[in-house]
């Protein structure tokens, strides 16, 4: 709990997906919205926004992403008795810890 | 006639090949300030998962080595990327423009314990926000 991301970068991160989506679908209806774009417009481009307690909640899904990555990675190091958390251990426990998120 | 309609015609076309250049080069300057701007927020993001999986490193009594940090940081980056895509169609299906907290931890529901921590943890974020304590009726589970 004491070690978590800032509400303000995983907004930014998002706000940064999402607009590079919009643009990439807009690329392709921008010609015909050039011809009709007077009307409606407020209302469909209207970016897609998080409020604050949906980020705070982001923001624990990827540091509980990060910490279980660390766990599951020293319980092979220290299977192996080891100190450090080389790449090898974060290689055997991947596969199975991609699909549990 | 023929000659004042040809040349209409030209400058329509010309004017809107500069608007196309126009446009392209606009859109470069965006992509390169867009890409620039992603820079910086990966690098802000990899210190913080660098951070934070030290904290949770020295906890457990563990070093970690500065690749698996990075490998971790570049996972995680991924992953945002992908729950933002999740949570801005979850949000989209529900016919909102703004993503709620049961639109991320929705995109949790594959991993049972996961999703329950996320729940509780939500829960807990509610209970910290309204200072009116609302005492809720519930069957106890037995």
């Amino acid at each position: 709990m004491e070690n978590t991301f800032d509400d303000g970068l995983i907004d930014s991160i998002f706000k940064l997906v999402w607009s590079r989506k919009a643009t990439e679908t807009n690329e392709d209806t921008e010609v015909v919205n050039a011809n009709t774009e007077a009307a409606g417009k407020s209302k469909k481009n209207r970016p897609t926004t998080a409020n604050s307690r949906a980020l705070k909640v982001s923001c624990e899904l990827v540091r509980i992403f990060v910490t279980e990555a660390i766990q599951r990675a020293a319980m092979i190091a220290e299977a192996e008795g080891s100190r450090k958390i080389e790449a090898t251990h974060l290689e055997r426990i991947l596969p199975q810890f991609l699909l549990d998120f | 006639m023929e000659v004042g309609e040809d040349a209409i015609a030209s400058v329509k076309t010309d004017n809107s090949e500069r608007a196309d250049l126009l446009m392209d080069r606009f859109r470069l300057s965006v992509i390169a300030i867009s890409e620039a701007e992603a820079d910086l927020l990966m690098d802000r993001f990899r210190l913080s998962v660098i951070a934070i999986s030290e904290a949770e490193a020295e906890k457990l009594g563990m070093e970690i080595s500065k690749p698996v940090a990075m490998c971790i940081a570049d996972l995680a980056f991924k992953f945002t990327e992908l729950l933002a895509k999740d949570v801005e169609l979850f949000a989209q299906h529900a016919g909102r423009k703004s993503v709620n907290m049961e639109d991320v931890i929705l995109s949790a529901h594959r991993n049972e314990h996961l999703h329950g921590l996320l729940k509780s943890f939500s829960h807990e974020l509610k209970g910290k926000e309204s200072t009116t304590i609302k005492k809720r009726r519930r069957p106890s589970l037995k």
